[in-house]
């Protein structure tokens, strides 16, 4: 609990700072939706765009000139930011104390390393639930004007819940790479390449039909918001291989700080 | 310019420029492996974008984006390139005098014969020096990547170089910018964070930008800046926005020497 309580502490103003960048972020795209709702010209224009050119954009599906469509397209840079948020927190709350040289401190405290390792976790986690939250939050506040309608509303849940899914997803994985990387600036270089890896891979994915099965390896497609909207549910299949990979990246996390030799 | 310091950088770097030169090498020959079969679609894109009035193609940024050329369909993959060239350079930048304070190493340098602004000479050129190795491989894999995949279409050897040679400027601001916000703060615990968080929020706020119409934030992105579609189209930078971006660059690299001669640095206790 102790260990919980100081690791809040001491990423609050990480999240404080996460928290601004996506609130001026959403800030500056409704601001930028007030251009573009119920404009009939541009709905004329959308409907006419052949797919290939839509998915090199990422706009299948979605009527920019809605918000629940706006709100389809922004969805990949929410799930961006989760991802970037979530893995950092997760690999520098396990790393940071070999980088800071207290890691022998924490570890001769009377709880055992995996104790210590849930309470880390469970703090990553308060952040990035409250991480969504605040996205949510914003969200709503900044739509206010537009009054949206329930169907909004609903959409905007399903995105949210999937941009918290693509953040555990990649909590898990920060927390395995803290505890498994023999070095303690292995850990946030490493996570860096597998957001840049998957996020290039979603983007590929989409623009060629002979890259589709690329879908499998990068969680930004498990939930792709031009899916969420048509179906209005996350994908079953797609929500087992998340649970699968966070379950092993956690069992693994776990496994290996029990029994690794610290660098210090 | 300490030979000691500069040559000490470069090694410590050596691995993890050759990790980023064989990524961006693998980005650029990969995609572009794919430009024959997407060309043929693009080309029936075009000809379809092509009836509509020009105002509205311009309000999405369709009239620029042309992917059945060898150009078109080369910045498209460079914008990648450029992401990734943002996150290393700002890394670079954070970790460069930083790392010594995270790691405790710090007086220990101080306390040799040589002054503060030497060091920070020798790491910058070491640094620099890093960031061209991999600008080469941006260069080498371009153009092999051209030459094998192009086929029949034509290409201007002119844009290409001018994207290419927007790299190092591209580079120098990011490296630039990192430096000297990591000598505004008071201390950078990991350099991570902050290199993902100056090389992506960049890249976000140029994608931004591009999905709809204008605004005028985007003028401080770097992403803006160089942006390769408007290379590809105007055939030349956008001068204004080259300036301003060298001008930044300018005066963090005068702001880093101040700071760092004044900095107080914590000793070891």
């Amino acid at each position: 609990m102790n260990i919980f309580l100081r690791e809040l502490k001491a990423n609050l103003k990480s999240l404080l700072i996460w928290s601004a960048i996506i609130a001026v972020l959403i800030m500056m795209a409704v601001a930028k939706f007030s251009a573009f709702a119920g404009d009939p010209e541009t709905l004329k224009m959308l409907d006419s765009m052949p797919q290939v050119l839509l998915d090199a954009l990422s706009m299948r599906g979605f009527n920019l000139t809605t918000l629940s469509g706006f709100y389809g397209v922004m969805f990949i840079y929410f799930g961006l930011m989760g991802a970037i948020a979530a893995a950092m927190w997760g690999s520098d709350i396990i790393s940071k104390e070999e980088r800071d040289k207290t890691v022998e401190f924490s570890l001769v405290l009377p709880v055992s390393r995996s104790k210590v390792i849930t309470a880390k976790a469970l703090a990553a986690l308060v952040n990035s639930i409250a991480f969504v939250l605040i996205t949510w939050a914003v969200s709503l506040v900044m739509v206010r004007s537009y009054n949206p309608d329930p169907a909004f509303h609903a959409f905007l849940g399903l995105e949210m819940r999937a941009m918290f899914a693509i953040e555990l997803i990649f909590l898990a994985i920060g927390l395995l790479l803290g505890c498994a990387m023999k070095q303690y600036k292995r850990a946030g270089s490493t996570a860096v390449a597998i957001i840049l890896a998957t996020y290039f891979m979603s983007i590929m994915s989409g623009m060629q039909e002979k890259l589709d099965f690329l879908k499998y390896f990068t969680p930004f497609k498990y939930f792709d918001a031009g899916e969420l909207f048509r179906s209005g549910t996350m994908n079953g299949t797609y929500l087992l291989i998340s649970a699968a990979i966070i379950v092993i990246s956690l069992a693994a996390a776990y496994w290996i700080y029990n029994k690794r030799d610290l660098y210090i | 310019m300490n030979a000691n310091i500069y040559r000490h950088e470069l090694l410590a770097r050596l691995k993890s420029v050759l990790i980023w030169s064989l990524a961006i090498a693998y980005l650029i020959l990969f995609n572009f492996s794919m430009f024959p079969v997407f060309a043929d679609q693009a080309a029936m894109m075009n000809e379809f974008l092509a009836r509509y009035p020009r105002e509205l193609r311009a309000a999405f940024g369709l009239d620029r984006m042309d992917l059945s050329t060898v150009s078109g369909f080369y910045s498209f993959i460079f914008f990648f390139v450029q992401l990734c060239l943002a996150i290393q350079a700002s890394n670079y930048g954070f970790g460069l005098v930083s790392v010594e304070e995270s790691e405790l190493t710090a007086d220990f340098l101080l306390s040799k014969p040589v002054s503060r602004s030497q060091v920070l000479t020798s790491k910058l050129l070491a640094a620099l020096t890093s960031l061209t190795i991999t600008n080469l491989v941006a260069w080498a894999c371009s153009f092999t990547a051209v030459l094998l995949f192009r086929g029949a279409r034509a290409y201007e050897p002119r844009t290409l170089l001018l994207l290419l040679g927007s790299i190092v400027i591209f580079q120098l601001f990011f490296l630039n910018v990192g430096l000297v916000i990591s000598l505004l703060v008071k201390r950078v615990r990991s350099v991570t964070p902050y290199g993902l968080g100056l090389g992506f929020g960049a890249y976000v706020l140029n994608a931004f930008s591009g999905i709809l119409g204008d605004v005028k934030l985007e003028l401080i992105t770097p992403f803006k800046h160089f942006d390769p579609t408007y290379i590809v189209q105007h055939a030349a930078y956008n001068t204004p926005l080259l300036l301003l971006n060298a001008a930044v660059t300018v005066i963090s690299l005068a702001a880093s020497y101040w700071l760092y001669i004044r900095r107080d640095i914590p000793a070891v206790s």
